[in-house]
């Protein structure tokens, strides 16, 4: 960037060329007063209180708008410019209700603070009340508008940040206010209530209803979806007052819904375990640590080693992990030790590991700005991970490229160039038939192929399988489509494929993921900036748990637990004996629960009774197993079938780090003490280690245990708490003085070579028939995650979606006589569930969805116990079911 | 008929909006049928666009005779075929008629309106079939295309553009050659150009006229544009409402790329260009060219700052060319007649036309074009035909509703860009809206103001809200709510709003009041201070017109539904409240409120003064039962000078409680009213009797005492004094040889006559002066036997301040009336004089809208008169040692709404303040000045009396349809014998039929 030098107010300052002169002069501590300006938004030029002389320039042009130049030399407080300004004030105070004493703006509002600077002491024109109706549809945020100005920022921000448009300007002249579609409350619109209007309200036109100003401010990560946003918690008096996002290059500050308005509510939710519990008689009763403790001490050390087991927790921190797999091998002397992981990403860690050699996200999400084409397929990208969501809209915006794959026409398809609404399980078929149409067409970078890749010609050799006919009839997806898409992603410069458990979460979930690798590998979309092959990973820390060991087939970093070498390695730091016989994977353990060959598991953090498939089974092995310790911070649906329940505390109430989907280590701070007399998982963990008598638990502060891992494991070697408190850091980090590594394999890959691979279309293992005629595919809905475990406890996600409501195409609605406020009854052959109904044009005739969010309607009692053979990942996006009206009295 | 190659002649029909809307599409099949019917072949009937009469529509010319037919009809259409194009004999009965000279005019290019035109960019408006694009082509069209496509590159086309120094017809007049180089100079993927036809402002309509009339002009300037530019797609932004614009554009589209001028590779140049129609729905702000953009991407049309220009980053970020209408339509024009010569049409700097929207309060409204540099008179009063009814020139808005409104006083301005800037105003979008003095200047800062606020797109605080304020405020004025510290507050927030805001829109939408507060100051100010309107038309301090014109507001709706109810006796009270000279006024009141009436929109003004005549003497004396005296106040008041203005003041501060005595150098009271009226129009009774009531409200009237001295008033004991002493000195008409006794003094001749003298001025008597006065003396010479009575005046009759009833009743008594006539010297013979004059011709407006007459060389001449009276004005005559501050016309000078002059205690009004005025002025006068007087002592100052009963206004009958009901008067024959009353007043049925078409606007 090239350095500009300007004069204002006679002071010579320097600033990047292109910046704006209000930009120039803020960043040289000089203070031009403004309201409709914000860092993150385009120029708007609304307000005009910035206005200045600009010397060679007519008239007063906006500060914010006038862009820099060499020489040049402004004026900030002429008289002319001080009169305009003064009375552009005193116009917005007229109108502006002067109670800001008693406003919950008071002291952080921008137009008090532009008055005050103005020395405005009294108002010129008569005060004239506005009127409006105040707005409190929306159960998080109140819309006032007699006290906006009409920055506009919310606007501007709901269509450059959120690209979601929901809020408006209406009217024209002095009626002109901000508004939605047909001035509905904001619920009727199609607001997504993610608060970014809120944030950058200048005023107390949008205020958040639940807010204190706070004593302190503590800077963590948040506890949902895997984009890792960062975030300020704000404290008053050990309770959670305010949450807002903090400036980093994942998040810029912005938060979904979930993240700005779901936490306090299930941190300091009653329903919290404060106590241990012990099941007497079938009926919990409280209990106190040592007891607890000492009974699972005694009961874990009483079975065979491959008899016991541990499952960790995608969203306990990276340290939380670490200990809990060190304590499953070292002292229970077991690989028996599992995560939900399991359920989501493992065909990414297989495919992208045979492939690449490396199973993670490619590239950053900052780097996604540059990305000129997007592949978004199997990932409902604006619901599941809603800020990367954003950014993609944004680059869209900007004019990047957009193809979506997917059988619902999710909120991105109203962003896309092209929507290829394939078939739900038929992606290999579509991924290999665009490879083709690449390789055919002579779109391919054939450079990158014969330098990076190897196996090239077995993979073209079995292209011959995927001929348009071929694809097009299995997909559904009209050839010109397909053709388009092949065409715009091979001339995307760079693209990159976003995916998530669309491709993952079926029985062929390793052939798909392996299929994106190949169409990334021969368009050499690998290794560069806003490209690559981009798995978004779904829960906060479930990167980090793979990262950490929680597997059975790995220690931390990948290294292989049968390898004898490993175990000396491992035996050698930790000083114990290990074990190199293969670990059970979690579907293992309970079909060996089942079995009576798996008789105790410790169980953290996860509610596997609504979240595996098939949950009658899962019961049942649950229910089968000898003892079963769960810790959890809330009595699940899981924990409730437990002997010992272990209260954990909240990830506001300890230290730690997350690995977010782009493997970048980010720090979580204690922001407030344990809630009753919960204890974080590590130390938890490690108590009972100790009381087992094992050694090396001794840890005083997470630190430590970081520094455990960044010893043993070459690619966190550079990582440590010191390190992360400016910032993140994203693996591989090997040495203190490596800045991490935002884009894997840009000069060769993690296995030296690419590996393209031939496939074999497969179909999903169960499809509907005659007697469950329609086909059930699963996901997440904006406003929850997970089991709800968390997103339940807070009343206004709630409101906004308080029960399952399966979506049906109005077809099929018709069909079977039901509509919007109906309960019906969903089946397959392994079970029931009831449920709402929301009939919609967003999934296809033939096609009904349903989250897993809602214990009320557990839709995991009714999906497929179809696994990838690779992964035992479960095919939950496809099974067979049928619909029936449950007639309520 | 199907023989083309003999036709030799066109009957066009014009199929303007306004045309169309009256039926010429019947007319064209009548034509056609009728031609066909008689076997004519030699002639083809075709459609145009506007031909540019719209007042005069439906309206057909015939080619090549160039023969205009205004109003025509289907019924009038077999007469046309018959007559004119079989006989040769035209209608005349469907001619132009000349408003001034009455005269029909067969060609139209004879007409007036035509004359000073100079029709460029609408050279072929209403002659060319616009849907046809041969038509075009027939006209040379296209051939500049060909030309810079064949021969020229996109520089040479710029440079050719840059030589004749055309610039932007949008408004800012931004050099279109500087915009296009930008645009080329620019490295982008794709570039556009964009027709800007949002033409949004009321009163303007000339886009539109060629976006019917010639679509293809500006169609082939766009593809020039976009070669010249480096643009390869071109939009064309309007409105959807104008349908038929948008209906002829796209067929010039479709006909342009059947013919090859539009579309890939025109004629083998690799010059692709392809143009699409875009329509906005009416936001006056997408006018603006970056909220136009935002529009056509789909956007909220809401402007953004500039830089960067759309030339450089435009429509979807790509450098845009956009240019308006207009300009477009002069890029052909440019290129086939060559920058050099182009660019000697109009003014230095400013060439080409204007092209202009005339609408208001203007004879022949619709659209010229004129060259640049043609003045505001030319244009308003040459080609616009001037005022309708006889009204005044008040103001011209030129370039739309946030643009400047001037006075009078700049008329002679240019219509240039530049020679309008100086004067603070902006051709804009070339919308003139004329006003008269009907007009409210206030109310219509304010009615702009609103359209300006209502279309503010919102985004930036100055317009939005600056704007608003600035309306409240204007809205308090017209209410008569305003304060005086609100017009600074107007001043600060035009500034505010002006330098402030985003976009055009707002920074021009104070020009209105800026440029109202800068030449019209004065009627803010009373609108505030005096909570008068002069145009009565503020709903929020004028009840009724009439009552708002009344100098001493008289109800007159209420005594006039008095009188409907038969109830004269409570009328006479109602006039009562306001005024102590009812039967005066009821004969001699120049009735103003008349003059506003608003039944005069439908027929005539209700007879206001005759039915106050009526009520007076049908009246009875009820109203004195309910007269209140105050208690004595103890203060004294002296008043010097026994007119209307001096006894008004005298019996309300008599009524006040106050001890009162007036003072008159004559011998008897009643000053000008008994002086200078003859008993023709006052009998002298009848003023008695009025003075009468005023004594014996207890009011002492000292007569033959002449007052030397205010100071020895006060030395006497007066608390206050009152100075309404008149304008009693008659000014010389200021010739040579007006020094002889022939001429005589006007006052001094009516006073004889009026104290009953005789008094022969001779047979033939000249009258200089055009007022009442004049008419008075010249009625006067002929009742007194003189044969030849002539009225001498410099202007026009209709500029006569003389009421037109007594100018009537002059010429029916057959006095001759020498009007634009202006004496230049006298030669005194032993005949007589010999009056030396001179003819007058119409100059400049001055500023009370009126034209200047100045003398037309050459065009002496002399009548002979055994007399001559001037009555051409009078001045005060003031004995110094009153000791009161005279101002520069040498009256007395006063606050100009208390009365009060520098000296504590002492007031002064009537003729002596305002000069020579009327008796209703006068009375008005000395109505404020007793209210000032009033408080001066301490009272009150509240000086209306209860006098009639509380109205019942459950009496609604619908108004009467009869005219205006003509008062009996006397024979002219009868009249010119004596003296005796001329008029004879309604009688019961004719007054309460009279009152019946009053409108009752007071009770909307």
């Amino acid at each position: 960037m090239s350095k500009v030098n300007l004069t204002v107010d006679g002071r010579k300052i320097t600033a990047e060329a292109g910046m704006s002169v209000l930009e120039a002069a803020l960043q040289n501590g000089i203070y031009i007063p403004y309201l409709c300006h914000s860092a993150n938004l385009k120029p708007h030029g609304g307000c005009r209180l910035c206005i200045v002389e600009i010397e060679g320039m007519e008239g007063l042009p906006t500060s914010c708008t006038a862009v820099i130049s060499e020489g040049m030399v402004v004026k900030t407080a002429t008289p002319d410019v001080n009169e305009v300004r003064h009375n552009i004030m005193q116009l917005l105070l007229a109108d502006h209700p002067l109670d800001c004493l008693t406003c919950v703006k008071n002291q952080n509002c921008e137009l008090q603070k532009a008055a005050a600077y103005l020395g405005i002491k009294e108002r010129i024109f008569d005060h004239n009340d506005r009127n409006f109706p105040v707005d409190d549809s929306n159960p998080f945020f109140t819309i006032n508008r007699n006290y906006c100005i009409l920055c506009q920022k919310c606007v501007r921000v709901c269509d450059e940040i959120t690209c979601v448009n929901a809020i408006e300007v209406i009217n024209r002249g002095y009626e002109s206010a901000i508004g939605t579609f047909g001035n509905k409350p904001i619920m009727e619109s199609n607001c997504q209530s993610c608060g970014e209007c809120v944030v950058h309200c200048p005023t107390a036109a949008l205020t958040i209803k639940k807010t204190e100003v706070p004593a302190y401010e503590v800077e963590t990560t948040c506890p949902y979806c895997g984009v890792g946003c960062s975030m300020y918690l704000g404290i008053k008096n050990n309770k959670i007052v305010s949450v807002r996002g903090s400036n980093t290059d994942v998040n810029n500050g912005k938060l979904c819904v979930k993240g700005r308005f779901g936490i306090a509510d299930y941190v300091h939710s009653p329903e919290r375990l404060k106590t241990p519990l012990i099941k007497e008689d079938g009926k919990f009763r409280k209990a106190s640590w040592d007891e607890a403790l000492s009974l699972i001490t005694a009961k874990l050390s009483s079975y065979p080693k491959e008899q016991v087991g541990v499952i960790s927790s995608s969203r306990c921190t990276n340290e939380d992990n670490y200990v809990a797999q060190k304590f499953c091998r070292l002292v229970l002397g077991t690989n028996n030790v599992d995560h939900c992981a399991r359920l989501c990403h493992a065909p990414t860690v297989a495919g992208l590991a045979q492939t690449f050699g490396s199973g993670a996200m490619t590239n950053s999400i900052e780097d996604m700005a540059e990305t000129d084409c997007f592949f978004v397929i199997g990932s409902n990208t604006t619901e599941a991970h809603p800020v990367i969501g954003m950014n993609v809209k944004q680059a869209v915006r900007k004019g990047a490229k957009l193809i979506v794959a997917d059988p619902r026409e999710i909120d991105m398809v109203q962003f896309a160039d092209i929507w290829l609404q394939q078939y739900p399980g038929t992606d290999v078929a579509l991924l290999m038939g665009m490879a083709k149409i690449i390789i055919d067409e002579k779109l391919h970078n054939s450079d990158f192929i014969n330098k990076r890749c190897e196996n090239a010609e077995a993979f073209l050799e079995s292209l011959k399988d995927y001929d348009i006919d071929f694809v097009e009839r299995v997909t559904g997806v009209p050839r010109e489509k397909i053709r388009a898409a092949a065409h715009m992603y091979a001339a995307g410069n760079p693209s990159s494929i976003l995916y998530t458990l669309g491709i993952t979460e079926h029985s062929h979930g390793t052939d798909n993921v392996i299929a994106i690798a190949n169409l990334a590998m021969i368009t050499g979309n690998i290794g560069k900036r806003g490209s690559g092959v981009n798995p978004l990973r779904g829960q906060n820390n479930v990167q980090g748990a793979c990262d950490m060991g929680a597997l059975p087939n790995v220690y931390v970093g990948y290294q292989s637990s049968t390898s004898p070498e490993t175990k000396k390695k491992f035996e050698a730091v930790w000083g114990g004996n290990l074990s190199v016989a293969r670990g059970l994977r979690t579907q293992e353990m309970f079909d060996g629960a089942c079995d009576g060959t798996f008789k105790a598991l410790y169980l953290i953090g996860e509610n596997s009774v609504l979240s595996q498939p098939n949950s009658n089974h899962v019961i049942k092995a649950l229910s089968a197993l000898d003892f079963l310790v769960v810790q959890d911070i809330f009595l699940t649906e899981t924990a409730q079938l437990a002997d010992v329940i272990l209260p954990a505390s909240s990830f506001a109430e300890k230290d730690g780090t997350f690995t977010n989907t782009e493997r970048r280590f980010q720090r979580v701070r204690k922001a407030i003490e344990p809630i009753g007399e919960s204890l974080a998982d590590w130390e938890i963990t490690c108590e009972i280690a100790k009381r087992m008598g094992g050694k090396g638990f001794d840890y005083k502060h997470p630190s430590e245990i970081m520094d455990e891992i960044a010893y043993l494991a070459e690619c966190y070697g550079g990582i440590n708490y010191a390190r992360l408190e400016s910032g993140g850091l994203q693996w591989p980090c090997p040495a203190s003085d490596h800045p991490g590594t935002p884009i894997l394999h840009t000069t060769q890959f993690a296995c030296r070579k690419g590996k393209l691979l031939p496939l074999k279309y497969r179909p999903s293992e169960e499809l509907p028939d005659d007697d469950y005629p329609l086909l059930l595919t699963t996901g997440r809905r904006l406003f929850h995650y997970h089991t709800g475990t968390m997103t339940r406890k807070t009343e206004g996600l709630n409101i906004f979606m308080g029960r399952e409501r399966v979506q049906i195409n109005p077809l099929d609605a018709e069909k079977l006589g039901i509509g919007d406020s109906d309960v019906i009854k969903v089946s397959s052959r392994r079970g029931e569930v009831q449920a709402g109904v929301e009939v919609t044009r967003v999934v296809p005739p033939g096609v009904v969805f349903m989250s897993f969010h809602f214990a009320e309607s557990p839709t995991n009692m009714i999906t497929s116990c179809a696994m990838d053979p690779v992964t035992q990942t479960p095919e939950y996006k496809v099974c067979a079911v049928k619909i029936e009206k449950v007639i309520v009295n | 008929m199907n023989n083309n190659g003999n036709i030799s002649r066109s009957v066009l029909i014009c199929q303007g909006t306004s045309c169309s809307s009256q039926k010429s599409k019947k007319i064209r099949e009548a034509f056609e049928c009728g031609i066909l019917e008689a076997g004519i072949t030699d002639t083809k009937v075709d459609f145009t666009g506007c031909q540019g009469f719209c007042a005069l529509g439906p309206v057909v010319i015939i080619e090549p005779e160039g023969i205009l037919y205004t109003r025509v009809t289907v019924e009038y259409v077999p007469e046309i075929i018959r007559s004119h194009l079989q006989e040769g004999r035209p209608v005349s009965a469907l001619f132009y008629t000349d408003p001034e000279s009455g005269e029909a005019v067969p060609y139209y290019k004879n007409i007036g309106k035509y004359k000073k035109q100079h029709r460029l960019i609408m050279r072929n408006c209403g002659h060319i079939n616009p849907e046809k694009i041969a038509d075009y082509e027939a006209v040379g069209g296209y051939k500049s295309l060909k030309k810079i496509i064949s021969h020229m590159s996109p520089q040479q086309v710029v440079d050719e553009i840059r030589c004749s120094g055309l610039r932007g017809r949008g408004g800012g007049g931004f050099p279109i050659a500087q915009k296009w180089d930008l645009c080329r100079a620019t490295t982008a993927d794709s570039k556009y150009v964009i027709c800007n036809a949002d033409e949004g402002d009321p009163g303007a309509f000339m886009d539109r006229n060629i976006l019917e009339g010639d679509p293809h002009s500006l169609l082939e300037g766009l593809i020039i544009a976009g070669y010249a530019a480096g643009a390869s797609k071109g939009f064309i932004y309007l409105r959807s409402d104008y349908k038929l614009a948008v209906k002829r554009i796209k067929l010039a589209i479709e006909a342009a790329k059947k013919q090859g001028y539009l579309g890939e590779n025109i004629f083998g140049s690799g010059f692709s260009f392809d143009v699409s129609i875009r329509t906005g729905v009416g936001a006056y702000v997408c006018g603006e060219e970056t909220a136009l953009i935002a529009t056509i991407e789909g956007k909220r049309g809401t402007p953004h700052p500039r830089p960067p220009y759309p030339a450089e980053r435009g429509l979807w970020g790509q450098p845009t060319v956009i240019n308006n209408v207009k300009t477009l339509a002069n890029i052909p024009l440019v290129i086939s007649q060559g920058a050099d010569s182009y660019a000697k049409i109009g003014t230095v700097n400013n060439s080409g036309t204007a092209v202009l929207a005339l609408s208001g309060k203007i004879v022949n409204g619709g659209i010229i074009e004129v060259p640049m540099g043609t003045t505001l008179r030319e244009i308003i009063f040459d080609i616009g035909g001037g005022i309708p009814n006889g009204r005044r020139f008040k103001a011209v808005q030129i370039g739309g509703p946030s643009e400047a409104c001037l006075p009078a006083g700049l008329l002679n301005t240019p219509v240039d860009f530049d020679s309008l800037a100086k004067v603070g105003a902006s051709l804009g979008s070339g919308g003139i809206v004329v006003m008269d003095e009907d007009t409210c200047i206030v109310d219509i800062a304010r009615y702009f103001l609103s359209f300006t606020q209502l279309e503010s797109c919102g985004k930036c605080t100055p317009c939005r809200l600056g704007t608003k304020r600035m309306l409240d405020i204007l809205e308090r004025i017209c209410n008569g709510k305003g304060k005086m510290s609100d017009l600074d507050l107007l001043l600060k927030l035009a500034k505010t709003v002006k330098e402030g805001s985003l976009c055009g829109l707002g920074q021009s939408a104070p020009n209105t009041v800026l440029t109202t507060l800068r030449y019209f100051k004065k009627e803010y100010e009373e609108h505030i201070l005096r909570h008068h309107c002069r145009a009565a038309v503020c709903r929020g301090m004028v009840k009724a017109p009439c009552i708002h014109t009344c100098p001493a507001e008289i109800d007159v709706p209420r005594y006039i539904r008095s009188i409907q109810k038969g109830q004269p006796g409570e009328a006479l009270a109602i006039v009562r409240e306001k005024i102590p000279f009812p039967a005066v006024c009821g004969l001699v009141c120049f009735h103003p409120c008349e003059s506003r009436c608003r039944r005069a929109q439908l027929d005539e003004a209700v007879s206001i003064r005759e039915l106050k005549r009526y009520a007076v003497e049908y009246g009875n004396d009820i109203w004195k039962s309910r007269t209140k005296k105050a208690l004595p106040s103890g203060k004294r008041v002296a008043v010097i000078g026994s007119g209307p203005a001096g006894l008004t003041a005298a019996y309300y501060l008599a009524r006040s409680g106050h001890s009162v005595t007036v003072y008159e150098s004559q011998p008897l009271a009643g000053g000008m009213l008994r002086m200078a009226i003859p008993d023709y129009r006052l009998p002298k009774d009848i003023l008695d009797a009025d003075i009468d009531e005023i004594i014996s409200a207890g009011v002492t009237i000292k007569t033959n005492t002449e007052i030397y001295n205010v100071e020895s008033l006060f030395e006497q004991g007066f608390n206050a004094v009152f100075v309404a002493i008149g304008a009693q000195n008659d000014l010389k008409i200021g010739i040579s040889g007006e020094d002889d006794h022939r001429f005589i003094d006007r006052l001094a001749f009516l006073k004889e006559v009026n104290s009953g003298k005789k008094f022969s001025p001779g047979d033939r008597v000249g009258v200089i002066g055009g007022g009442h006065a004049a008419v008075d003396v010249a009625r006067t010479s002929r009742r007194l036997g003189a044969g030849e009575v002539t009225i001498i005046y410099r202007r026009s009759r209709e500029d006569m301040p003389a009421g037109l009833e007594e100018i009537e009743k002059a010429l029916a008594e057959g006095i001759n009336i020498l009007e634009m006539t202006m004496p230049v010297q006298a030669v005194n013979g032993e005949d007589g004089v010999t009056l030396e004059c001179i003819r007058m011709q119409k100059g400049d407006i001055d500023s009370s809208g009126r034209y200047r007459s100045v003398p037309m060389e050459g065009s002496e001449f002399s009548i002979e008169l055994d007399s001559v009276i001037a009555s051409v004005g009078q001045r005060l005559h003031i004995p110094d040692r009153f000791g009161l501050d005279t101002a520069d016309d040498g009256f007395i000078g006063v606050d100009n709404f208390t009365l009060a002059t520098d000296k504590p205690g002492v007031y002064a009004g009537g003729d002596a303040v305002l000069g020579p005025s009327s008796v209703i002025e006068a009375i008005s006068q000395g109505r404020q000045a007793a209210k000032s007087i009033d408080i001066y002592l301490g009272g009150s100052g509240i000086i209306d009396e209860t006098l009639a009963i509380p109205e019942d206004i459950d009496f609604l009958e619908d108004p009467s349809e009869l005219p205006r009901q003509v008062s009996p008067v006397l024979p002219a024959s009868e009249r010119i014998k004596s003296f005796s009353q001329v008029e004879l007043g309604y009688d019961r049925e004719i007054a309460e039929e009279e009152a019946r078409r009053c409108l009752r606007c007071d009770l909307e």
